[in-house]
């Protein structure tokens, strides 16, 4: 079922956007900002989660997803306080959500007592709510191992926009109805829309809004009268509403005026709650609302029996709401929780292929049944009078008013980068073909170019940008990371993230994971000092690591700072000196021991513990971001802390190069490992013993590489006219590369050479230059290693 | 309906023909003509020079911008042993796929297109390495002999060390 499998991709690409948007709002949460907008926020994200999961019938993650969302509804009620505790609560609870999605993303099998302990505080939390509350059944929590069965099915039916069939009210629903009392001022409506009415091009929604206008609205789709799907006309008319108005000066009339217009095409039916033409069976007071499962007292026809789906008829039911979904007709998808996708959201997106929207279109259904036709008629549909907007109304502002994105695959965007780069080749081209003659000419065409010029190289920078991503994405990552590493070393360290919507190629971001994940562990494990030696030190218990991230010139900055104990420098150097890292009759600067804890297998640690200890990590992050073209720089102060510098370029697909010339063939040497260039007649070479040439550069001497000679080119350049190109290659080392001429500097798109060939020894890849000839990137971290292997053999 | 079954046969008979039979794209190296099947062949363009690779074999004689995708160029004669071709505006690439890759081949002129039949396809005599490694079989085409070349085995050990 790749169809299925497809909508599952989709549901993971979703999830992990929640997850991230989850421990954003509990930064902020954290941090102190408790109001409404963030809670309704964080239980939209965790509802979806839930939704497709049930879906899809992920029954831990429902289960898990289900109680913490419980936990949040009776935050938000503000039955229970948002006290630290439960914040913290929620934080591990995200963290278990994460570990949840991941385990049903790839299959494996969690515990099955994992997130018991949080589930069971969630208990205890709403146990001691109900308690001291009314008579509620105390454990709302029994619910979690209710079967899901899909009831709910979304027919778009053309003249039908609101075609729907509501899942019953979960029990929490219950909760939220009981407050709503029953007296004067309250008003039932009955509303039956005929067939005429919707070819007449009303829409029901409209007529909803403007009651909502009048004071508070609960609605309830009557769905009782639709057939089975074998039977089901797709011009028929067979859903009805009844509406509860409240508003103390409410009259009939006003209810009426807003059913003016399709007064012959609709059965209204208004009577005032409490009189002898009460509408319907809502009885005149209220009953205690009890939220134990009683499906047998339900006097309601089942809509599981009119529209029921067995677990493999999902797929189907999926398949026929994507159908629908991308009907160019508005859909309402009805949502029994309180609300976070309210009617006017519903109708006012665009249709698209979410999967939370289309989650919702299957509702699970609990066996546990609204008790009293109090809470299922209240439940379906909310629409709050706009003088008290609903958190559903905001979550509406909020997306519309946010920023509106569309996901589009990775290797279109690709593709679309390769040809402005192609284009940009193509203009410079173009460009220098113009000699003065013909600018002298051809002034037009002159202006043209120029006019060209301008475009492509805007077009060049959308296309970059539409790659680019903010860090958060990453950064994001981040805290969980950080209090996992609090928790097993029993340190306290907070986190701080500055710059989080700095900007970056989505390729250099894919690769800063890892590196970024191996520095806070360093700099927790090894920077900051437990809460006894900081105190000892005069400094604050927790430690704090600070992560920013900030954009300087055509590079992205990343410090990781820590204001723990800095880099034992003795210590270091011992090591590196057992390790046979340093020779013994060296004495490398402070600033040189600092770089040597990204020396290979390096680790000053004692003990190896789950954290690091084993040498690999931070060699892992400079080769990984060497990979990327970046740069690793440490420094660190004794006593006060450790700040590493990450420094990337700001896209991958053009690099700034410099053009040379080895024999008669054109190679470029990436600006950013170029640290000067010499003429050959100014440098001094030295011999040594094995014949080879080094340089002498400000004290310093510089392995010397020929390129000519290492790429079996012929020469017949005059070795004076000849350059040396000095280059820094990783670990600080430097090489010396002789060329025959530099021809200038430009930008260049990297072309693989592996695509169509394989890997060449010392080449990093290929450019296509103006006149269309194809030059070789000059690969210098390769080629000083490959020459280290040639001398060891 | 006559017209119909008519059609019908002329169909049976092309799939039967399509299935025996095998098209190739023929050019020749020297006096020697060597042949690929088409459907192979990408497009065939005149040499207009190539940057070298560094580090790699003889035959390999670079890389060329296919419209804006790098492509290697091998020098089939080379390939063959029979030392470097001295290209001149006359010389022809054969740009081909071979698996996911596309690579171009550097022969002397692209002569005909030839079909043959699979029946007439022979094994290369037992005796030269290079033969039975770079050939795939012969098939004789109006009493010329046209050597099929495997494409895997000619653009693999390109490398200096294999």
């Amino acid at each position: 079922m790749s169809d299925l499998d497809d909508f599952k991709a989709t549901y993971f690409d979703e999830c992990s956007e929640l997850l991230t948007e989850l421990e954003e709002q509990f930064a902020a949460i954290e941090a102190g900002e408790r109001d409404a907008d963030r809670l309704n926020a964080v239980f939209r994200a965790i509802h979806s989660i839930k939704g497709g999961a049930g879906a899809f019938g992920f029954s831990a993650l429902v289960g898990f997803a289900h109680a913490y969302e419980t936990l949040l509804d009776y935050v938000r009620d503000g039955r229970i306080e948002m006290s630290d505790d439960v914040v913290a609560l929620c934080i591990r609870a995200n963290d278990i959500v994460a570990d949840h999605v991941k385990a049903a993303q790839t299959g494996e099998a969690l515990p099955a007592d994992y997130g018991m302990d949080e589930k069971e505080r969630f208990d205890a939390l709403a146990r001691g709510d109900a308690a001291a509350g009314d008579d509620e059944d105390g454990d709302p929590l029994d619910e979690f191992d209710i079967e899901f069965t899909p009831v709910m099915v979304n027919l778009d039916a053309p003249e039908a926009p609101a075609a729907m069939a509501a899942g019953e009210a979960p029990v929490d629903d219950a909760f939220d109805s009981a407050p709503m009392q029953i007296e004067p001022g309250h008003w039932e409506v009955r509303f039956t829309p005929h067939r005429a009415l919707y070819a007449r091009a009303n829409d029901p929604l409209l007529l909803f809004r403007e009651l909502a206008a009048l004071g508070e609205m609960h609605v309830r789709a009557v769905l009782e009268e639709i057939p089975p799907l074998s039977d089901f006309e797709p011009f028929a008319v067979y859903c009805s509403w009844e509406i509860t108005m409240i508003s103390p000066s409410l009259t009939e009339a006003m209810i009426r005026e807003v059913f003016e217009f399709v007064e012959g095409d609709c059965d209204i039916a208004v009577a005032q709650l409490g009189s002898a033409t009460a509408g319907f069976d809502i009885p005149p007071a209220p009953e205690p609302v009890v939220a134990v499962p009683k499906p047998a007292i339900n006097e309601e026809p089942d809509p599981a029996d009119l529209l029921a789906l067995a677990d493999d008829e999902v797929a189907t039911l999926l398949d026929f709401s994507a159908d629908a979904n991308v009907a160019p007709e508005p859909q309402f998808a009805p949502e029994p929780e309180p609300a976070p996708v309210s009617v006017q959201d519903s109708f006012e997106e665009p249709p698209a292929l979410s999967f939370a929207e289309l989650a919702e279109t299957i509702q699970p259904s609990p066996v546990a049944k609204p008790p009293t036709p109090v809470a299922a008629a209240a439940a379906p549909v909310r629409v709050a009078p706009p003088a008290a907007p609903s958190e559903g109304e905001e979550s509406g502002g909020n997306r519309s008013v946010g920023v509106q994105s569309i996901r589009v695959d990775l290797d279109k965007v690709d593709r679309v980068v390769n040809m402005v780069g192609e284009l940009v080749i193509t203009q410079s081209m173009l460009t220098q073909q113009m000699d003065e003659t013909l600018r002298a000419r051809y002034t037009e065409l002159v202006r043209g170019l120029e006019v060209l010029a301008q475009t492509t190289r805007g077009l060049q920078d959308s296309v970059m940008a539409i790659r680019a991503q903010p860090v958060k994405s990453v950064f994001s990552r981040m805290p969980r990371l950080v209090r996992e590493l609090a928790t097993k070393t029993g340190k306290k360290i907070k986190l701080e993230t500055i710059g989080e919507n700095t900007e970056i190629d989505k390729t250099v971001i894919e690769q800063l994971s890892d590196p970024l994940t191996h520095m806070i562990r360093n700099s927790a494990d090894h920077g900051i000092e437990s809460p006894e030696t900081r105190t000892g030190r005069g400094k604050s218990e927790t430690g704090t690591i600070r992560l920013s991230a900030e954009q300087a010139g055509g590079n992205i900055l990343i410090i990781v700072e820590d204001d723990g104990g800095g880099i034992n420098r003795e210590r270091v150097l011992q090591v590196a000196r057992d390790k046979g890292v340093v020779a013994p009759d060296v004495n490398p600067t402070d600033e040189q021991i600092d770089q040597l804890i990204f020396a290979p297998g390096f680790s000053t640690a004692s003990e190896v513990s789950d954290i690091s200890g084993r040498g690999v990590g931070m060699d892992v992050v400079l080769s990984n971001i060497k990979k990327i073209g970046g740069s690793v720089h440490v420094r660190s102060w004794t006593g006060k802390g450790t700040r590493m510098t990450l420094r990337l370029p700001l896209t991958l697909a053009v690099l700034d190069v410099m053009l040379v010339k080895v024999g008669e063939s054109p190679y470029v040497v990436p600006l950013s490992s170029i640290v000067e260039t010499i003429q050959c007649s100014r440098a001094s070479f030295e011999r040594v013993p094995s014949g080879g040439q080094v340089l002498q550069v400000r004290g310093e001497y510089v392995q010397v590489i020929d390129l000519a000679q290492r790429f079996e080119m012929v020469t017949e350049t005059d070795p004076e006219n000849r350059f040396v190109v000095l280059c820094e290659a990783e670990g600080s080392a430097k090489v010396a590369l002789i060329v025959d001429d530099i021809i200038g500097q430009q930008q260049v798109v990297i072309k693989s050479l592996e695509e169509n060939f394989e890997r060449v020894d010392g080449i990093a890849g290929g450019t296509i230059l103006g006149d269309g000839n194809v030059a070789l990137i000059v690969d210098v971290q390769g080629l000083k290693t490959t020459i280290v292997h040639k001398n060891a053999a | 309906m006559e017209a119909l079954g008519l059609r019908d046969d002329m169909g049976d008979k092309s799939a039967v023909a399509a299935q025996n039979s095998l098209q190739l794209i023929a050019f020749s190296i020297g006096e020697q003509t060597y042949g690929v099947e088409i459907t192979t062949v990408r497009e065939i363009r005149a040499w207009n020079g190539a940057t070298p690779l560094p580090n790699t074999r003889e035959f390999v004689r670079g890389v060329i911008n296919l419209r804006g995708t790098i492509v290697p160029i091998f020098d089939l004669r080379a390939r063959f042993g029979d030392g470097q071709t001295s290209p001149t505006k006359n010389h022809v690439v054969v740009v081909m796929s071979v698996g996911d890759k596309w690579v171009g081949i550097l022969v002397d002129a692209v002569s005909d297109i030839l079909t043959v039949s699979r029946d007439d396809i022979h094994n290369v005599p037992e005796g030269n390495s290079i033969d039975t490694e770079l050939l795939n079989g012969i098939v004789t085409h109006e009493s010329r002999m046209v050597g099929l070349i495997d494409l895997h085995a000619v653009v693999s050990g390109a490398k200096m060390d294999g």
